[in-house]
């Protein structure tokens, strides 16, 4: 190993500080703002699971719902998209608020329609 | 008798400017990439009823090539045609950057290429795909494995070769079945069209070997023997009277059952019959033979480098014709009426290329020529001086 | 730190080999969920199929076709060459034009023996407990090897992008470019015990040239009328059990 006092080590170490610098700049400015944004709340309820739960595990239990419906013909209506519009009226606030925020970018509506 | 084995240089304008160009190939295939990405698939010629167009025939071209490249390492390996081993290394590499171009431009036409890793997820084993999936990683498994016992566990050379030498015979195969055995295209329905897929990648395999080596060899300035060309010539000519053969022989079953009589009168005289007689018999059979029969140009090498050529460029038209004219072919869903509709039925679909699916195809090759030249730069790929054995003459000249 | 050329080869290797391993590998552990009654998959025995009756069927009409489009949100692009069609309008002449012109509707025949099936690498193209042949658009690649297969045309490939229209309806996905879609018998109809969109349609209309039911039940309207009528299907020589028969060709 050759020791790192070579420009290119020096320029590394250099870039590498200056990365750590605009990370710690840019959580501090966000301090305001603390924490993912809170869903829509639903008008009515009680949802098909328990809230905390769903907050968790809603993308497995979506994947797991549409190889059921898609694959084994079981649709359970009170569980499909169309039925989490009854509830959580806008997909601005319930989905697409989240989903930016923790930058996921599931393809849903792609195909699927979020009634309003 | 082997020389030593080296990089070659790669220092000089000439070698970066081509490195260039095949960067622009790759640049111009990421573009036609996200073009067709970001406008759907209907920017490309493609329709509903040619579904698959030049991008699948460089694909194709660039896969069946790949496992013909082989040859010159299997050619030794296999069947102990000693003069060759020094090409060994060329071949399997050869074999692997072919490989990556064609699949690169395979899975960059997928109409959801965000999902082109499903197919190693869910499984299902009547579809020739999946086991793609397998032929081809396994192939290049095998190339690489091939690779590094010739240049570290000599011991181990005659296995792996031989496992890839197997190998690349069922993975063009099954390349070569996807078109024959469709039940509904009437086109895609001969058993003998995998065989010929085997024999067009010994051809273009070969041919596209010969013209690879003996430029790098004139680039770089190193001494080739021109009988190990001529040796490579003479196999070329009996693998191309190999698919001429196979040709003749599927017309010849086909024309014995009326029921194909339509068929094969559209191939031999409808829309694409112009690339089955100019393309696949006079580019990639015929010309090619005349050229090495003839003394002259037989006997000097540049007659041999064009022969090749025109055998490259003639697998290309092979597999543009197999997947065009397939494709084409009007069904028939009511045999004796004529049909009409509003989907082209009774109709023979059309097809005109754009520039993005050539871009996309190109892109492909770049690929290739790109993993190529970077693997003779910094590898030792090639004898520094390739030369005939001591006592070995030729079988046979024109 | 420099690695030497024979271990990046080798690590090439070793990496190819993983990739050529590495499909046998499940990511994906099967769901164990319990059934409850609502949630029971449809393994209800049921086999549906169609009969479409082409002497009651007249070249003028289109009224399945555009029931189709507005229930399934199937748009027309106004490119003949790329338009998705679940079903379409044929009109069969004689070669020698002897015969009046026959008019039908063609659409996927939910095949017994489904080469477009078998022909899918990820399985996203299945046959469903009750013999619909649907595509799992999660699962499509859009590698097209279907469309090569089917013999009677019945896919279509997304060639463009959309949105959906204002009227659309809601029980129907609509669809993402680049996958590969066509009929579905309207399977979310009849999990709602409701027929296809297209055969309503044509009762409606007062034509009475689609019937639509269960085959498995011999005391169905279908199953009895394909017992007494002369019926066929489309290119029977391939074998693949079709089930969308036609009277009067």
């Amino acid at each position: 190993m050759k020791s790192p006092t070579s420009l290119a080590g020096r320029l590394s170490r250099v870039s590498f500080l200056i990365l750590v610098l605009i990370a710690a700049w840019t959580m501090a400015l966000s301090i305001g703002e603390a924490g993912p944004p809170q869903p829509e709340k639903a008008v009515r309820g009680p949802c098909v699971r328990d809230a905390e739960w769903m907050r968790r595990n809603h993308m497995d239990f979506l994947k797991h719902k549409r190889e059921e419906t898609v694959r084994e013909g079981i649709a359970v209506k009170s569980e499909s998209f169309l039925a989490c519009a009854g509830c959580h009226q806008s997909r601005e606030r319930f989905c697409d608020r989240c989903h930016a925020y923790a930058v996921v970018a599931p393809n849903c509506f792609e195909c699927h329609q979020y009634p309003k | 008798m082997l020389s030593e084995f080296t990089a070659i240089p790669g220092r000089s304008l000439a070698f970066w400017r081509m490195v260039g160009a095949m960067l622009v190939l790759v640049l111009m295939g990421a573009g036609a990439f996200f073009y067709v990405e970001h406008h759907g698939h209907a920017v490309t010629g493609m329709n509903n009823q040619i579904v698959w167009g030049l991008p699948h025939v460089f694909a194709i071209s660039l896969l069946v090539m790949a496992s013909g490249a082989l040859n010159m390492g299997s050619m030794s390996t296999v069947f102990a045609v000693k003069q060759f081993e020094q090409f060994g290394r060329f071949s399997a590499f050869l074999s692997i950057a072919l490989l990556v171009g064609g699949l690169a431009v395979l899975m960059l036409d997928l109409g959801r290429p965000d999902n082109m890793l499903l197919p190693m997820v869910y499984m299902n084993f009547r579809s020739m795909f999946t086991w793609n999936v397998f032929l081809y990683t396994g192939f290049m498994t095998l190339c690489l494995l091939y690779l590094w016992t010739m240049f570290e566990y000599k011991q181990y050379k005659k296995l792996v070769g031989t496992a890839a030498f197997g190998w690349r015979l069922v993975l063009t195969t099954g390349t070569g079945s996807i078109f024959g055995v469709i039940q509904g295209r009437e086109v895609f329905g001969s058993a003998i069209t995998a065989p010929t897929f085997v024999a067009i990648s010994l051809t273009s395999g070969t041919a596209i070997g010969i013209l690879l080596l003996v430029h790098t060899y004139r680039r770089t300035g190193r001494q080739l023997d021109d009988k190990l060309i001529f040796g490579m010539r003479n196999a070329l000519i009996f693998f191309l009277a190999l698919v001429a053969y196979l040709l003749i022989v599927e017309k010849f079953t086909r024309f014995y059952d009326p029921s194909s009589y339509a068929v094969e009168s559209w191939i031999l005289n409808g829309p694409w019959a112009w690339l089955y007689w100019l393309g696949v018999w006079g580019v990639g059979v015929l010309i090619p033979l005349v050229l090495m029969f003839n003394r002259e140009i037989g006997n000097s090498v540049g007659g041999v480098l064009v022969a090749s050529g025109f055998v490259v460029a003639g697998a290309f038209c092979f597999v543009a014709h197999t997947l065009l004219a397939g494709q084409s072919y009007p069904f028939d869903l009511f045999p004796g009426y004529v049909t009409s509709s509003a989907f082209q039925d009774g109709v023979a679909g059309s097809y005109v290329p754009t520039l993005s699916e050539l871009f996309l195809g190109l892109g492909g090759v770049g690929i290739s020529g790109l993993i190529f030249l970077l693997g003779i730069r910094f590898f030792r790929m090639l004898p520094e001086k390739a030369v005939a054995p001591a006592g070995w003459e030729l079988p046979w000249t024109p | 730190m420099t690695m030497d050329r024979r271990s990046v080869l080798g690590l090439g290797g070793a990496i190819a080999a993983g990739v050529a391993l590495a499909p046998g590998l499940h990511l994906i552990a099967a769901p164990a969920d319990k059934s409850t009654p609502e949630t029971a998959p449809v393994r209800t025995g049921k086999r549906w199929a169609m009969l479409i009756d082409t002497t009651r069927c007249t070249a003028d009409c289109t009224e399945c076709t555009q029931a189709c489009r507005a229930e399934n949100n199937v748009p027309l692009f106004g490119d003949p060459d790329r338009d998705i069609h679940w079903i379409r309008k044929v009109e069969l002449r004689d070669q020698n034009r002897r015969q009046a012109p026959i008019s039908l509707p063609v659409l996927c025949n939910h095949c017994e023996n489904p080469p477009c099936v078998h022909v899918c690498p990820t399985e996203a193209s299945f046959i469903r407990h009750d013999g619909l042949v649907l595509i799992d658009k999660h699962r499509c690649i859009g590698c097209r090897y279907c469309i090569i297969a089917c013999p009677y045309k019945a896919r279509s490939l997304v060639f463009y992008k959309t949105r959906p229209p204002r009227d659309a309806n809601p029980n129907v996905p609509i669809r993402a470019a680049g996958v590969v879609e066509k009929c579905t018998f309207c399977v979310h109809r009849i999990d709602d015990g409701k027929p296809p969109a297209c055969v309503e349609a044509c009762t409606k209309a007062n034509k009475g040239a689609m019937l639509f039911g269960d085959i498995n039940d011999p005391n169905s309207e279908i199953s009895q009328r394909l017992l007494k009528e002369k019926t066929q299907t489309i290119r029977p020589d391939l074998g693949l059990k079709p089930h969308v028969h036609y009277k009067g060709i």
